[in-house]
């Protein structure tokens, strides 16, 4: 059972993205408190951006 | 050559959140859970920058089950990864694809167009949000005080939406891989329970009164009714601001999901080897759960989506659509509009001006999609996502089992299989499109839509049944091999 995240017992369920083991070595790999940084920094960016020009 | 070969040097580059290495404690799972979650609701409350107001919300009732919030960052919601899942759902259960998902190097490619064609449809929801009418007004003041123009601060709002567009589809990747369930699930949940609470608990100083302070101010005396016990004092009751029907119909969906989710055919399974080791394939009522629903709606959402679109640039003949306060009250887009809440078809009591012919045809129609609709998504979810017969009985091969009194072969067992899978998929789809439809007639606490209640409340229970697994694996570590993960 080579299906991933999604093999968990017999049932599985995904969400609407699927996403799978395999990986390519090729693909750029975002770690996720990255992610969760920039999230949060260009929320901050956004709102000083407002509170300052508009 | 295939499109395979030439879309693959971009397709296996697309950005991927790096996958944990290890076995992640059931706590940190929770904790990214509730991070990203906080980081949703966080992005929510950021209004766009260069905006002039807030304008009016394109997706308008959708917007309970796409989540995200108008003239947010997260504007688009989770809109796009629905409306690219429907392009890729129609596309590999139709087998056009040609991707076996079962091999590595398709599931790269998998992923990557998957990835590819959410962030080309945020681009393509966003460009008419900002270019097109009023849903996302930009203020020329701010262009002219940058020295950027009109069109340059359109730029910068269509950056912002689609910047946000593609960080929903990564915060759902690190759900995905890193937390508990999946981010689009969890945004459903988040975007329909903080309309349901508001419903219940909100106060007229926030705005419309919910149906706690509703109630507080008819026992109080400060809310008329009307003369006791006439037809006016039986409405109050009912509709607003008594609200007992959408109380009643949030209960009964709640219970009716609950109920279905344990409503299931148990085939019964025994282990080749060992005798006596017995178990049961449980093919569930609502087997290929009430995601697909969610496809159906915003196929619905789409055609909606145009008619506003075709309306904020001309005039439209008046076959195609009549719009009044930018909603749709003849044409082919009246009778597409799905049916969202009780002013849309109570004629008899003067919720609306439609002709009562005109309501019965859209309601028709509404009912075809969802029914129709939703058979036929609940039929390519399950032969897209391995739940299909010939998957699962391959699935039940390889964990060694075998259903009693049957020959040990996939294709025996594939037969048996398909006496009961596409039945159930099928009733399951109907019955849940059917539910979703009459909820929304009967109207919900806090307007969360039919299939947005639904969806919130089969989604939790799923998370439910992964948190006890989770909790089991935690506690037995040998049973991380009987669910089959390192």
């Amino acid at each position: 059972m080579s299906s991933g995240q999604n093999s968990g017992g017999l049932m599985s369920s995904a969400g609407l993205v699927r996403y799978f083991d395999a990986e390519d070595r090729n693909a750029i790999a975002i770690n996720p408190k990255t992610v969760m940084a920039f999230c949060v920094l260009f929320g901050v960016f956004i709102q000083l951006l407002s509170l300052t020009i508009a | 050559m295939s499109w395979k070969e030439a879309a693959e040097p971009v397709l296996t580059r697309m950005p991927v959140v790096t996958r944990p290495t290890g076995h992640i404690p059931f706590k940190r799972k929770l904790a990214w859970t509730a991070g990203v979650l906080f980081v949703y609701f966080f992005l929510t409350n950021i209004t766009l920058f260069g905006l002039e107001s807030t304008g009016s919300d394109i997706f308008g009732q959708f917007r309970s089950i796409l989540a995200g919030e108008q003239g947010s960052i997260l504007q688009v919601g989770i809109g796009p990864i629905v409306t690219a899942s429907i392009v890729l759902q129609l596309l590999g259960g139709a087998n056009l694809l040609g991707l076996d998902t079962s091999d590595p190097r398709d599931q790269v490619l998998y992923q990557g167009l998957q990835k590819l064609l959410v962030i080309v449809v945020t681009a393509m929801t966003a460009a008419p949000m900002v270019f097109a009418g009023g849903f996302l007004p930009a203020n020329p003041a701010i262009g002219n005080a940058l020295g950027i123009g009109l069109f340059g601060i359109q730029m910068v709002i269509f950056a912002q939406v689609f910047i946000g567009g593609v960080l929903i589809l990564f915060m759902d990747e690190i759900v995905s891989k890193w937390g508990v369930g999946s981010g689009v699930g969890l945004f459903i949940i988040a975007a329909v329970s903080q309309q349901l609470v508001g419903g219940f608990f909100s106060w007229s100083g926030l705005g419309t009164p919910g149906f706690f302070a509703s109630w507080f101010g008819i026992i109080t005396g400060s809310v008329e009714l009307g003369p006791t016990f006439t037809s006016e004092w039986f409405q109050s009751l009912l509709f607003s601001p008594g609200e007992l029907l959408a109380l009643v119909t949030t209960a009964l969906i709640f219970a009716v999901v609950v109920y279905a989710e344990s409503v299931r055919v148990e085939i019964p399974l025994s282990h080749a080897r060992v005798k006596g080791a017995r178990g049961r394939f449980p093919v569930k009522l609502i087997y290929a759960s009430v995601l697909p629903m969610i496809l159906v709606r915003a196929l619905q959402a789409n055609i909606q989506f145009f008619g506003q679109i075709i309306n904020s640039q001309t005039t439209m003949p008046t076959w195609l659509g009549v719009y009044a306060d930018g909603q749709p009250v003849s044409g082919f887009f009246y009778y597409f509009a799905p049916i969202q809440s009780r002013q849309d078809w109570m004629w008899f009591l003067g919720f609306t001006n439609a002709e009562p012919w005109m309501i019965f045809t859209r309601v028709a129609i509404d009912l075809t999609f969802m029914v129709v609709g939703g058979a036929i998504f609940a039929i390519f979810w399950v032969e897209t996502t391995g739940m299909g017969p010939e998957a699962t009985a391959r699935q039940i091969q390889n964990s060694g089992m075998q259903i009693p009194g049957f020959r040990r072969n996939p294709q025996v067992v594939e037969k048996v299989m398909e006496r009961y899978i596409p039945q159930v998929t099928v009733i399951g789809g109907a019955l849940v499109g059917l539910l979703a439809v009459l909820a929304n007639m009967l109207g919900t606490i806090g307007n969360v839509t039919g299939e947005g209640l639904l969806l919130t409340v089969s989604i939790t229970y799923k998370l439910y049944e992964e948190i006890a697994e989770e909790q089991l694996m935690e506690m037995h570590p040998m049973m991380r091999q009987m669910f089959g993960r390192e």
